[in-house]
Order: C-alpha cells, then sequence, then structure tokens
C-alpha cells in the first residue's frame, strides 16, 4: 500500500451534549419539527496509507479526540458526509500538521469540521428541507462557513 | 429621560460596566434578564446587547442568542426605528440576526464576525475612528466627525468577514461605521485580522450599531492601559483617576442620539 488517503474520525457524545441540546432548543424555536439534533466532531486526516492503520489506533489514545468514557468513534475511510448530514467548515479551513499538539507519523495534516444530524420523532432523518433550512438559518454562516453535504 | 434596556444573556459578563457608562451619560440604564421575555422589553427606548457570552456561544458566537425569543422585541424596535448597540459579543448578535449590516433577509447574515485570524483570543487595547458621517448615524448622532475613541478589543472572534462583493456594499452604502486606527485616527492592520479594518458596522437607517471593541472599558482613566501618560499622570490621585475617558465619549453620544430622536417626536 502506498500514496495518501483520507481519512475521517467521527467523535460523538455519548452522554448528554449540551451543545446539540441548544440547538434543539433553537430549532424549535425556529419552528423546525426536529426531535433530536446529533452533533459530532469530525477530524479529517490526510496520511501516508501506511501509516493509516496506526493512525486509527493513536487517535484512541488522544484523549481530548477521543475520550472511550463519553464518546463514540467511528473510523470512516473517506472523508464525506453520509446521507443526512451535514458538515460545517470554514471557507479558510487550514490543516494543521498536529492532533491536538502531537505529531503523528504520517498525517500530513488534518482538519476538524462539526457534523449535525438532525431526527424526526421516530429516529429518522427529518427531511432535506427540514435541514437546508436548519442548515441557512442556523448551523451555517455562509458568510465565513460552508456547509458541506 | 431615555429608558435604556441591557439585554443580559446566560453569558453576558459587561453588563454592569455598560449600564455604568450609560447611566453616567445621563440615561435610565437598567439591566434586564432574558428571562423575563421580550414583553419585559417592548417598554424600552432603546437596547443595548453588552460583551461577553451567550449560551457559551455554542454554535458559533451569537447564532443562539440571536434567535432568542427576547431578540422578538430588540428586532421588532429595531425595525420600528429604535436605537440598539450591541458590543463585542452583543455585536455578534446583531449580525447574527441579521440586523447589521441588514443587506439581507433576518437570520440570514450575509457577514461574520468569525475567529480571529490569529485563531486565539485576544486582549489589547485600540482605538476605533468613525468612518461615517455622523449624520448617517442616528444612533450616535452626537459624535464628532472622525471621532477617535479607545477601547479594549478583548475577542476570540471578532475578524470581519463577507465576500469582497459585500464588503464592496458594506463601503460603499456606508454600513462601515468604525474602523481600526492608532491614536492619531490613521486606519492600522486591524489586530484580529478584521476584512478592510473594520471594526463596527452599521444597519441601513443607522439606528443599529455592532461594534466589536469595548468602549465601555475604557470609559474611566483607570481603565486606560498600563503605561499610558494619562494614566500615570494620575496615579495617586482618585478623582483624577475616576475622570471619564475617551470611551465615554461613545455613551454620550449615544445620549444626544437619544435626546435628538426624542425631540424629533
Amino acid at each position: 500500500m502506498s500514496g495518501v488517503i483520507e481519512r475521517a474520525y467521527v467523535v460523538t457524545l455519548t452522554i448528554p451534549d449540551n451543545e446539540a441540546f441548544t440547538a434543539l432548543t433553537t430549532l424549535a424555536r425556529m419552528g423546525l419539527a426536529v426531535e433530536a439534533a446529533v452533533r459530532s466532531d469530525v477530524w479529517i486526516a490526510t496520511v501516508e496509507a501506511e501509516h493509516a492503520a496506526a493512525l486509527d489506533g493513536t487517535i484512541t489514545t488522544i484523549e481530548t479526540v477521543y475520550n472511550p468514557n463519553k464518546h463514540r468513534l467511528e473510523v470512516r475511510e473517506d472523508a464525506r458526509p453520509r446521507s443526512g448530514e451535514v458538515w460545517i467548515t470554514a471557507h479558510d479551513e487550514t490543516p494543521a500538521i498536529t492532533i491536538a499538539g502531537r505529531t503523528v507519523d504520517g498525517v500530513r495534516g488534518i482538519v476538524r469540521r462539526t457534523s449535525w444530524r438532525l431526527l424526526d420523532q421516530h429516529g429518522a432523518d427529518v427531511p432535506a428541507a427540514v435541514l437546508d433550512r436548519a442548515t441557512e438559518s442556523f448551523l451555517c454562516n455562509p458568510a465565513f462557513q460552508k456547509a458541506i453535504r | 429621560m431615555s429608558r435604556v434596556a441591557v439585554v443580559l444573556f446566560p453569558g453576558t459578563n459587561s453588563e454592569d460596566e455598560t449600564q455604568r457608562a450609560l447611566i453616567a451619560a445621563g440615561l435610565d440604564a437598567e439591566i434586564v434578564h432574558w428571562s423575563r421575555g421580550s414583553a419585559a422589553l417592548r417598554a424600552f427606548d432603546a437596547y443595548v446587547l453588552p460583551g461577553g457570552f451567550a449560551y457559551e456561544d455554542r454554535v458559533r458566537a451569537g447564532a443562539v442568542a440571536a434567535h432568542d425569543e427576547v431578540m422578538d422585541a430588540v428586532v421588532e424596535g429595531a425595525q420600528a426605528g429604535k436605537f440598539v448597540i450591541g458590543i463585542c459579543n452583543g455585536a455578534q448578535v446583531l449580525l447574527e440576526a441579521g440586523l447589521v449590516p441588514g443587506t439581507g433577509p433576518l437570520h440570514r447574515p450575509t457577514a461574520a464576525f468569525a475567529p480571529n485570524a490569529s485563531g486565539k483570543f485576544q486582549s489589547v487595547h485600540v482605538h476605533v475612528r468613525l468612518a461615517v458621517s455622523p449624520t448617517r448615524i442616528p444612533v450616535l448622532a452626537g459624535l464628532a466627525s472622525d471621532a477617535i475613541l479607545p477601547a479594549w478589543a478583548s475577542h476570540g472572534e471578532g475578524r470581519l468577514a463577507a465576500p469582497d462583493a459585500e464588503l464592496d456594499t458594506m463601503e460603499r452604502n456606508g454600513h462601515v461605521a468604525f474602523v481600526y486606527c492608532n491614536a492619531r485616527g490613521e486606519r492600522i492592520a486591524a489586530p484580529n485580522g478584521s476584512a478592510r479594518g473594520v471594526a463596527g458596522l452599521t444597519n441601513v437607517a443607522g439606528n443599529v450599531l455592532a461594534i466589536m471593541p469595548h468602549p465601555e472599558r475604557d470609559a474611566w482613566t483607570f481603565m486606560h492601559r498600563d503605561g499610558d501618560a494619562d494614566k500615570a499622570a494620575a496615579r495617586g490621585n482618585a478623582q483624577a483617576m475616576l475622570a471619564p475617558s475617551g470611551g465615554m465619549k461613545f455613551f454620550h453620544a449615544f445620549a444626544a442620539g437619544l435626546a435628538a430622536r426624542r425631540v424629533l417626536r
């Protein structure tokens, strides 16, 4: 295996997420039919392929990124949002070369985005129009952020 | 006497000094807790949103507070011509609510006070200069042309960001109310990397102002930065230390604007 690949680490709180709850309250105030909001930190690493597996392990040891006592970690081999997700990032997103202050072998750069999923009363993703309105009116300020769907 | 509400959100931390400066400028200023709701605000003549944080700045600075129920009265008031000032976090709230620059629909901000170019929270003493004619901005009608105010810039997200076309529109139509400058009024690069050196924005009607640096934190001589000549000269003299300083011009101008509006009515 050679070359450079992307790896996405999606880290979600398993304990109550105050920020997501505040967002949910605001969405309700906006009149949107949303029953739950799920927020995740998405760390996207550009990594030399031969170091990718090692990075998967290293990530689990950096507690400011992932703490098994309060987070769920999903490792993805592609760095794209799934259906129902919107990822928010800055237009001028600049990759860092360290993760939480640590240099990791093979990592060329890493960026951090915020993922949102909005769920209805059945636990299903809300219709795209609802997610669009939430994104355009609240979750993303297009003057300096972009929403990736 | 005009009644001014100093609107307190959870996390606001500059309400006392803001109220003190407003009272010193001759206004009847009352701190109004957000939980009292918009009904409690409607009787006031004007609103000031002070600095600090709001809802821990969750999602984005100002974003949650901009949708708070208490903002209904602020938005309605602004649209009816009441004077509204936001300082620092208050400025972020007004921008996220779409009240400034006011070139788009409500809650569809056309600009942002984005994270500082340094990526860090910065607290630095600055000067800002009025960048429009005082007649363009009734909310501060009492300021002199090219007025220079001292203030403390104290924020992590104060860098104005917007597409170039929007920045052009803001400059062309007089939305850029204040720019960063040195003590002589010469424009300088903004310490936070703000686009075109912008420190404050106003809306189309000039009755809403969002300013990132805090004039209320340099309202009396003792608030100057250490090393300042006036402060050094005042050391050991309580009366001199408590003398109003440049930041008070901002609040006197606000009071003058309110008084002028009452006369017109």
